[in-house]
């Protein structure tokens, strides 16, 4: 007999038993690990999208011509609880509603991997962060809101086949990443914002805020309440993280329609980075050094590899991940963008399911960052083969407006994203760095994961999509 | 009918009853009121919670296939069961290569429950261990039987549990040191027989 025999012995004790101990673990986690340091992190984007053309000037007011209905999601329960509570599985018949089996997603991810590699390594040495499923909503919105081939060149881009398609996979994206509930806050939200003098289709409107839950609004283009009305709902949406940028959004009196779409995203880590680890570290940013402040952890986890990186994730408290790819010395981000095999694993719809893995010590350092980008669309899209409704000649917009007689164009993409991760505290704490990965397997126990050099970093949410990807090579900013 | 909407569990029956009618939300069922719970063992058992997150799946799916015949009362400890059995398993395959740490450290203290060599035949039959354990719980009193089941057979660790009572996690340890002994000799004055 020996102690696995006592485990087997005590798993079949009788069910009153196991029942009379507690029918569960009292633990106000779901996993039971951290309880009580905030360690967040909280990222965002948001894109707008406007359309111009001339027209005649009046009015003052700004008011909703439809509204979306978000869905209500019971709060997360808070302090100690026991997981037969009441409260508890109110809440997680909220999540599981939520949830949309998303079918072949393969489409999508090939939207993903493109689009990330056009916009991710336009600028190549300098922070980037991008959020394929924020630019994949306004597409979407833009689609409902085009028609023809404007239309057409979207859904090809989309990997969709026709709009009823675009507009059930959009909105089971949507509830898929939809989370508001006090543990997770993700929410993917969009508008469209009019002129007062367009003459819009209302049912038009109804299906972007029914079926994207994107609210319109209408109001004197051009006017300070107007540009004011549309900053504070960015502000709004995306809790004050893009205030820098959104500062300087201004539609001036030609634009007619604008199309606002953004991404918040704020959760906890898992498993937190204890303050006492942090230290000040070298980070060897392209194209000087700079110090920053390096968390550590050291956990049982699986460790991946390909030919050209090493990574590992770091869970979330109430669902997705964010995972850190790790070039190997001499590759840059960029270049890692532009490998086949890279890419496949960035979008990979479960990345668990990855060949190269192993389950490992891992000890991570994690430089804290906040790094934030700004850039256009247009000219990414452009080269993605969108390029009608940025054509005054052939752009189509007949489904959102019946004034055909007026050429209608985007006149600006603009994307603004932010990813801040950190912990608080700091004190020294002392990691080899990383043997170069490459395709050999990692040791056999235990491997240090250090990002002192520029990364890639990608955010799942519950759905396993990517609601950011970023590539960080100063990760105290520029 | 089943309702779990307002927070009216479904109840085991039910899903049970679910699983011998074939209906796949038996499982998205037995997820909601049970998914916790096989989590939070597999995790503190495997440490590594992709490879619990595989077990849970594995668990419902071991469960499909044991409902038909088997119509357990209770599916908490059903599922329980299962979950530490599929784990053990997994930790017995995987070790050398996996780090369990907890399943490791559970382990390594029933170490302290198993009978000098020559008291116990050694090929002591499952069932019967686990009814000779049972007697065994039977005869503490209920703080240290919750406090012995909770420790190892919903794995909860021993900091949490000397949280949950107030005392140091040092004088908890000696008392889950002097209940394994406590097994161990009444295992050995048992005789257990096969």
């Amino acid at each position: 007999m020996n102690a696995k025999d006592i485990f087997d012995g005590v798993t079949d004790i009788r069910d009153d038993l196991i029942g009379g101990a507690g029918e569960t673990p009292k633990k106000r986690k779901r996993w039971g690990r951290r309880r009580w340091l905030e360690a967040v992190a909280a990222v965002l984007a948001v894109a707008i999208l406007g359309g111009v053309f001339l027209r005649p000037g009046g009015g003052l007011t700004v008011y909703a011509i439809a509204q979306a209905e978000y869905p209500k999601m019971a709060p997360y329960p808070s302090g100690l609880f026991q997981f037969s509570d009441a409260a508890y599985s109110v809440w997680r018949e909220d999540v599981a509603e939520q949830r949309r089996d998303l079918g072949d997603i393969s489409p999508l991810q090939d939207f993903f991997a493109r689009s990330t590699q056009t916009f991710l390594t336009e600028k190549p040495g300098e922070n980037r962060v991008y959020s394929p499923l924020n630019v994949y909503m306004a597409l979407s919105m833009l689609a409902q809101i085009s028609g023809g081939e404007s239309q057409g060149q979207i859904l090809d881009l989309l990997g969709s086949g026709s709009m009823d398609e675009l507009r059930k996979q959009a909105s089971d994206v949507w509830n898929s990443n939809y989370r508001d509930d006090g543990a997770l806050t993700s929410i993917l939200a969009s508008s469209l914002w009019l002129d007062r003098d367009v003459k819009f289709k209302q049912g038009t409107m109804d299906i972007l805020a029914q079926d994207f839950y994107a609210s319109a609004y209408r109001g004197k283009m051009g006017s300070d309440q107007f540009n004011r009305a549309l900053r504070s709902w960015l502000n709004e949406q995306t809790g004050g993280f893009l205030e820098e940028q959104t500062e300087s959004i201004e539609l001036d009196s030609d634009t007619i329609l604008a199309l606002a779409a953004t991404v918040y995203f704020k959760a906890k880590w898992h498993s937190e980075f204890l303050e006492k680890n942090t230290a000040s570290q070298t980070f060897h940013a392209p194209s000087r050094e700079v110090e920053a402040d390096f968390m550590h952890q050291r956990s049982s986890q699986r460790y991946y590899w390909g030919d050209k990186f090493a990574a590992v994730s770091q869970s979330f408290e109430e669902g997705g991940a964010m995972w850190f790819l790790l070039p190997d010395e001499g590759v840059s981000p960029e270049e890692l963008l532009a490998d086949k095999e890279a890419r496949d694993f960035l979008f990979a719809a479960d990345k668990y399911e990855w060949n190269n893995q192993k389950a490992l010590l891992v000890n991570k350092s994690i430089p804290k960052f906040d790094v934030s980008s700004q850039f256009d669309l247009g000219d990414g899209l452009k080269s993605l083969g969108v390029t009608n409704i940025f054509d005054p000649m052939v752009s189509d917009f007949t489904p959102m407006t019946t004034d055909v007689d007026v050429p209608i164009v985007i006149s600006q993409a603009s994307h603004a994203a932010r990813v801040v991760i950190d912990e608080e505290g700091c004190t020294a704490a002392a990691f080899t760095v990383m043997p170069a990965a490459g395709a050999d397997a990692p040791p056999d126990e235990e491997v240090d994961f250090v990002l002192d050099r520029p990364f890639l970093f990608c955010i799942t949410g519950d759905s396993g999509l990517p609601l950011f990807v970023g590539v960080v090579n100063y990760p105290t900013g520029d | 009918m089943i309702q779990t909407k307002g927070g009216v569990a479904v109840d085991d029956f039910a899903i049970v009853e679910l699983y011998h009618r074939r209906d796949e939300r038996a499982i998205v069922e037995s997820d909601k009121k049970y998914g916790e719970l096989c989590r939070c063992i597999a995790l503190r058992l495997l440490s590594i919670w992709e490879d619990a997150e595989e077990c849970v799946n594995d668990t419902y799916h071991a469960a499909w296939n044991r409902m038909p015949p088997d119509r357990p009362q209770a599916l908490g400890p059903f599922l329980g069961r299962i979950i530490r059995n599929l784990s053990v398993s997994r930790w017995r395959r995987e070790h050398a290569q996996k780090r369990y740490g907890g399943i490791e450290v559970l382990l390594s203290e029933l170490e302290d429950c198993v009978p000098s060599p020559g008291t116990v035949e050694e090929d002591l039959e499952r069932r019967q261990l686990a009814l000779s354990i049972d007697t065994w719980l039977d005869s503490l009193g209920d703080e240290d039987r919750r406090l012995f089941i909770r420790r190892y057979w919903y794995g909860d660790p021993v900091k949490g549990l000397a949280a949950e009572r107030g005392e140091g996690a040092n004088a908890l340890s000696q008392q889950l040191l002097r209940l394994r002994k406590g097994l161990r000799g009444f295992l050995e004055s048992e005789g257990v027989k096969v």
